[in-house]
C-alpha cells in the first residue's frame, strides 16, 4: 500500500492490527475469503498511506487517523426513516444486516455474511490498486452487508434504502448490488450514526447490466465524530446509464472514493456531488474513471461549500484507455470557500491515451460574487440571508438537475436541514 | 499566415528522424575524469579558480545530494541513471579571452553559424554589415534575428565563451556574464542572492546541480534600468556524455525591467545526455523579468533511443511588490523533459505568468507546468498551457496553484489544452489547486481533444493539403503562447513546432 517503508507503527496501525488478530475468528468466510482478509492485512501492516502516496496527496490517512475505537457490540440503533418516502429500507445496524425484510418485486435480498461465509463473493474482495487503503481495511474486516440482486427488466416501482447505521465503535460493511439487463431503479445509500467516536469503512459494489438506468444515491451524515472511509465501485454495461449523486454533510474525517468503469459501449455515467463542509473536519471526494471502451460518456458536477475550519478536498482522474475512442468526458468542481481559515483543495486530472476524444475539465475556487450579493441586497433583503439564498442556489442547482420530482424534492430537504444548523 | 507555408515548406525537407542540428564538433576538450566526489567538486572549483565560500557551498549541497532519493512522481519511465558515469566537467579548450569575434576559435564560431547564433549580429548593429551576412542568414533560416537587438552570452558545453554587447551594457549598469565570473568579480551579489530561490537542498536535481554546477548566466540589472536590449544565452551540449549543469542567476532591482531569452540545441547522439540546470529569478519592488525558452534539444531517433534528459528546476521570486516575473517556453526537444518553471509571488500586489508550447513526438515524454504560489496580498498569476502530443509520446502538464491563508485576493487563472495527434500517443492533465484563503479566486480549465474533423474539413475544402491544414490549424492552436514570444523567437518556435511534428500526420 505504501512504498516507502514506514519506520515505527502508529497508534491507529497497531490498533487496527490488533484488533484483526482479535476478530478474527469471529469474522465470516471460507478459506479463499479467509486468504483475501490476510493479505488485506498484510498491506495495511506496511502502514497507512501519507502524503506521499500520489492518490493520498491532501488526505495523509497516517496522519489522519489518530485513534482507532474498539468495536462496540452492545449498541443499540434503530433504522430510520427512508430520504425517499415509501421506501424498502435494508438496515444495517451496527455492522449486522437484519432478517426481517421487506419484500420488493424482482428484488432478491441476500446477507453479506451468508454470501462471506459460503466464498461466492470471494473475487470481489480484492483492493482496486496498491494505494486502496480503504478496500485493504474493509476486506480485512468486513463482516456483513446486503447482497441485492434486481432482475433482468425489473422496473423498481420504489426505492430501496440501504442504512448503515452505527453507534460508536467500528464497522465494516459492504453493500453489493447487481442490476439486470434492461432494470431500472434508485437505491439509496444512506451513511449515518450517533453516539462517541465511530471507525466506519463502506464499501459499495455495483454492477449495472446492459441497458439498465441506475441511479445511486449516497447520502453521508455523518455525526462530527466519525471517521467515514467509504468506496463506491461500478461497472456501467451497454448502453446503460448509472447517475450517482453524493451528498456529504457530516462526519470528522471523511473520505468517499467512487471508482466507475464504463464496460460496454454507449455507457454513460453521471457523478454529482455536494460536499457542505463545516467545523473541524476533513472530507475528501476522490473519483477515478475508466473509460476502458470506445463511445462512452461522462460527466461530473461537483459543488463544495466551506465554512469554519473544514478542509475539503477533490480529486477526479478520468482515464481514457487507448482504444475508447469517442470518448466524451466532462468535469467540473466549484467550490465555495466561505472561511478564511477553511481550505480547499482540487486535483481533476486527465489521463488520455485514445486520440479521438471530447474531454475537458474546470475547477473554480472563489468566494460569493460581491455583485449577486449587491443586488439581492439592493432589494432590502439582509446580507445574511442573501449570503444564505446564494450559497443554497449553488448547490441546489446540482440537484435541480436530477429529473425526479421526488428525489430533487428530498434532496432539498437534506440541504436545508444542514443549512438551518449550519448557516 | 506567410509563416505556415515556410513550416510546410520547411517540413518537407527534413526527415522525421533527421534531427537537424545533429552536428557534432571535433573541439578538443579539456575535462575532469568521469563520476562524482568530493574530489571532482574541488577540481571544477579550482578550475574555476572560486573563492573558498563557493566551494563549501558545492560541498555543502553534494552531501546532502547524498542523502536525496531520485523523485520518481513524474510520469516519465527512464533508465536508472548512474550517476557515476558521467563527466562533470568539461570546458572547450581555453583560448585566453577572446576579445573580438576574430580572435574565437574558428570550430566554435562555425558550430554557432550551424545553430545560426546571429554573433554577426555585432557587426550589422555596428553598421558594418559584410554582404556575406545576409546569404548566410537565409541559410540559416531558422535562427535569424532580423530586428531587435540581442546580447548572447554563449554556452559551449560548459564554459562561456563568448559574450558580446558587454560595453554597451556596463554603460546601462547592467552586468551579464557567465556565473564563474560573476563569483570572482561580484561576490556580494552572487552571495546575496545564489540559492536564495532554489536553496542547495531544494531537490534532487537541484541539490546536484548546486553541487556541480559548471557555468551559466549572471544577470544583474540596477535600480531603475531598463535593460536596453533582450539577453540571450545559448544552451549546447556538445562533449559526448556531459552532463551540463547550468546555473543561471537574474536580479532585477527596484524598478529594472529585463527580457532572457534561452534557446537550447544539442548534437546527434546515441547515449542519452543529462541536463540538469536551475534557473532563479529575483524580482525587487516594481521588477519585471520575462524569461523566454525556445528548446529544442535531440529528442531521440525514431525508435526512441538516445535523446537528452532535462531535469530542470527553474523558479522566479517576485520578492518586491508590483513585481512580475513571466515565463514563456517552447519546448519541442528532448527526450524527457521534467520542468516546471514556477513563479513565488512574495510581494503584495505581484503577478507571475507562464505561458507553455510543449510538442511530443517520437518516444518523447514531457512531464512540465509550473508553480503558482501566491503568498502576498492581491498577488495574480495566469497559466496557458499548450501540449501537442503525437507519434508514441507522452506529454504532461502538472500544475500547482496554491494560495496561502495571508494571500487574500489571490488570483489565478489557468487554462491547458491538449492535442492528440494519432491514437498511440497520450495527453495528461494534473493540476493541483490548494486554497486557504476565502478571498481567493482560482479558476481552472483544461480540454483535451484531436483536430476536430470539421475544422480540417473547412481548410482542405480551400484546396489545402492535409498536413498543411493540420500544421495550420496547431499554428493557431498555440497563437496564444507564440504572441508572448519576442517576435525574433516566435518565428523560430513556429518552425519548430511544424519540424516537430512531421511525419506524425497522415
Amino acid at each position: 500500500m505504501n512504498m516507502h517503508a514506514q519506520p515505527q507503527r502508529t497508534l491507529a496501525e497497531t490498533a487496527l492490527i490488533d484488533a484483526f488478530g482479535e476478530r478474527l475468528s469471529l469474522l465470516p468466510g471460507d478459506g479463499a475469503v479467509m486468504v483475501k482478509r490476510d493479505d488485506a492485512i498484510e498491506a495495511i501492516k506496511h502502514g497507512l498511506p501519507t502524503r506521499r502516496v500520489e492518490s493520498w496527496h491532501y488526505t495523509d490517512l497516517r496522519r489522519l487517523l489518530t485513534s482507532v475505537p474498539a468495536f462496540e457490540v452492545g449498541a443499540v440503533v434503530k433504522a430510520l426513516a427512508p430520504v425517499l418516502e415509501g421506501s424498502a429500507v435494508l438496515p444495517v445496524l451496527n455492522g449486522v444486516s437484519q432478517t426481517k425484510l421487506p419484500e420488493v418485486e424482482g428484488v432478491t435480498v441476500q446477507r453479506l455474511s451468508e454470501k462471506l461465509t459460503d466464498g461466492s463473493v470471494a473475487p470481489g474482495l480484492d483492493p482496486y490498486g496498491d494505494d486502496d487503503a480503504i478496500g485493504a481495511l474493509n476486506t480485512a474486516f468486513v463482516a456483513d452487508g446486503y447482497f441485492v440482486d434486481i432482475a433482468d427488466g425489473a422496473e423498481l416501482e420504489k426505492p430501496v434504502e440501504l442504512q448503515n447505521l452505527q453507534a460508536g465503535g467500528q464497522s465494516h460493511v459492504r453493500l453489493l448490488a447487481r442490476v439486470g439487463a434492461g432494470a431500472k431503479a434508485i437505491i439509496v445509500e444512506r451513511q449515518t450514526g450517533e453516539g462517541d467516536e465511530t471507525l466506519v469503512s463502506s464499501v459499495s459494489q455495483l454492477v449495472v447490466g446492459d441497458g439498465a438506468e441506475v441511479t445511486w444515491l449516497i447520502v453521508q451524515e455523518q455525526p462530527d465524530t466519525a471517521t467515514h472511509l467509504a468506496q463506491f465501485k461500478a461497472h456501467i454495461g451497454k448502453d446503460a446509464k448509472l447517475t450517482l449523486f453524493v451528498m456529504n454533510a457530516g462526519g470528522r474525517l471523511v473520505r468517499q472514493e467512487v471508482v466507475v468503469r464504463t464496460t460496454g459501449e454507449g455507457a454513460d455515467f453521471k457523478l454529482r456531488g455536494i460536499n457542505l463542509l463545516a467545523g473541524d473536519t476533513h472530507t475528501d471526494t476522490t473519483m477515478v474513471l475508466d473509460h476502458a471502451v470506445p463511445h462512452t460518456t461522462s460527466t461530473e458536477v461537483i459543488r463544495n461549500v466551506v465554512t469554519g475550519k473544514a478542509r475539503g478536498v477533490f480529486q477526479g482522474r478520468i482515464n481514457v484507455h487507448q482504444y475508447a475512442q469517442k470518448t466524451n468526458a466532462k468535469m467540473a468542481c466549484n467550490t465555495l470557500l466561505l472561511s478564511d481559515d477553511g481550505e480547499f483543495s482540487t486535483k481533476p486530472e486527465l489521463e488520455i491515451f485514445a486520440d479521438d476524444v471530447v474531454c475537458g475539465h474546470g475547477a473554480t475556487v472563489t468566494e460569493i460574487d460581491h455583485n449577486h450579493l449587491f443586488y439581492l441586497m439592493a432589494r432590502g433583503i439582509d446580507e445574511k440571508s442573501a449570503r444564505g439564498l446564494l450559497v443554497k442556489a449553488f448547490v441546489a442547482e446540482v440537484i435541480e438537475e436530477l429529473d425526479d420530482e421526488a428525489l430533487v424534492e428530498a434532496l432539498e430537504e437534506r440541504l436545508d436541514g444542514w443549512f438551518s444548523t449550519h448557516g | 499566415m506567410p509563416a505556415v507555408q515556410e513550416t510546410i515548406d520547411r517540413v518537407r525537407k527534413i526527415d522525421v528522424d533527421q534531427y537537424k542540428y545533429g552536428f557534432q564538433t571535433e573541439i578538443e576538450m579539456d575535462k575532469a575524469p568521469k563520476g562524482l566526489s568530493e574530489d571532482i567538486i574541488r577540481f571544477i572549483s579550482a578550475k574555476k579558480d572560486e573563492p573558498d565560500w563557493m566551494l563549501e557551498w558545492r560541498l555543502g549541497a553534494y552531501r546532502r545530494w547524498l542523502t536525496l532519493e531520485e523523485p520518481t512522481w513524474a510520469r516519465v519511465h527512464y533508465p536508472k541513471i548512474d550517476f557515476q558515469d558521467i563527466y562533470y566537467y568539461a570546458a572547450p579548450k581555453s583560448t585566453p579571452g577572446p576579445k573580438s569575434l576574430s580572435e574565437v576559435d574558428p570550430e566554435l564560431l562555425k558550430v554557432y553559424e550551424k545553430l545560426g547564433i546571429p554573433l554577426k549580429e555585432q557587426e550589422i548593429l555596428a553598421g558594418v554589415q559584410k554582404p556575406a551576412v545576409a546569404d548566410e542568414e537565409a541559410e540559416i533560416g531558422d535562427n535569424v534575428y532580423k530586428s531587435g537587438r540581442v546580447a548572447v552570452d554563449a554556452v559551449f558545453d560548459s564554459v562561456s565563451v563568448v559574450t558580446t554587447f558587454k560595453e554597451e551594457l556596463a554603460k546601462a549598469g547592467v552586468i551579464f556574464c557567465s556565473i564563474s565570473e560573476a563569483i570572482r568579480e561580484h561576490p556580494e551579489l552572487v552571495k546575496k542572492y545564489l540559492g536564495s530561490v532554489v536553496p542547495t537542498s531544494d531537490n534532487f536535481y537541484a541539490t546536484l546541480n548546486s553541487a556541480v554546477f559548471t557555468d551559466g548566466s549572471f544577470v544583474f540589472v540596477p535600480k531603475g534600468v531598463r535593460c536596453p536590449m533582450e539577453l540571450s544565452t545559448y544552451f549546447r551540449i556538445n562533449e559526448k556524455n556531459t552532463g551540463q549543469f547550468e546555473r543561471t542567476l537574474i536580479i532585477a532591482e527596484e524598478g529594472a525591467y529585463v527580457s532572457y531569452l534561452e534557446g537550447c540545441t544539442a548534437p546527434q547522439r546515441d547515449e542519452n545526455q543529462l541536463h540538469a540546470a536551475v534557473v532563479e529569478l529575483i524580482a525587487l519592488d516594481d521588477a519585471e523579468i520575462k524569461y523566454s525558452t525556445v528548446q529544442n534539444w535531440y529528442p531521440g531517433d525514431a525508435e526512441g533511443k538516445g535523446g537528452i534528459y532535462n531535469f530542470v528546476t527553474k523558479r522566479g521570486d517576485c520578492r518586491g511588490d508590483r513585481s512580475k516575473i513571466s515565463w514563456t517556453q517552447v519546448e519541442t526537444g528532448s527526450a524527457i523533459t521534467w520542468k516546471y518553471p514556477s513563479c513565488i509571488l512574495r510581494g503584495d500586489d505581484s503577478s507571475g505568468e507562464f505561458y507553455s508550447i510543449a510538442v511530443s513526438n517520437g518516444y518523447q515524454q514531457v512531464d512540465s507546468g509550473t508553480k503558482m504560489i501566491h503568498l502576498g496580498k492581491n498577488t495574480s498569476s495566469r497559466i496557458i498551457s499548450k501540449g501537442i502530443a503525437a507519434g508514441f509520446s507522452q506529454n504532461t502538464y502538472r500544475g500547482q496553484v496554491s494560495a496561502h491563508r495571508k494571500a487574500t485576493n489571490a488570483r489565478n487563472f489557468t487554462n491547458c489544452d491538449s492535442l492528440l495527434i494519432g491514437d498511440q500517443c497520450g495527453a495528461h492533465t494534473v493540476p493541483y489547486m490548494e486554497a486557504k484563503n476565502a478571498t481567493a479566486k482560482f479558476e481552472h480549465e483544461a480540454t483535451t481533444s484531436k483536430i476536430s474533423e470539421d475544422q480540417k474539413f473547412y481548410v482542405m475544402q480551400r484546396g489545402i493539403p492535409e498536413e498543411e491544414a493540420i500544421a495550420l490549424i496547431v499554428n493557431g492552436f498555440v497563437k496564444d503562447v507564440i504572441q508572448q514570444l519576442p517576435m525574433e523567437f516566435a518565428v523560430e518556435a513556429q518552425k519548430l513546432i511544424g519540424i516537430s511534428l512531421e511525419g506524425s500526420v497522415g
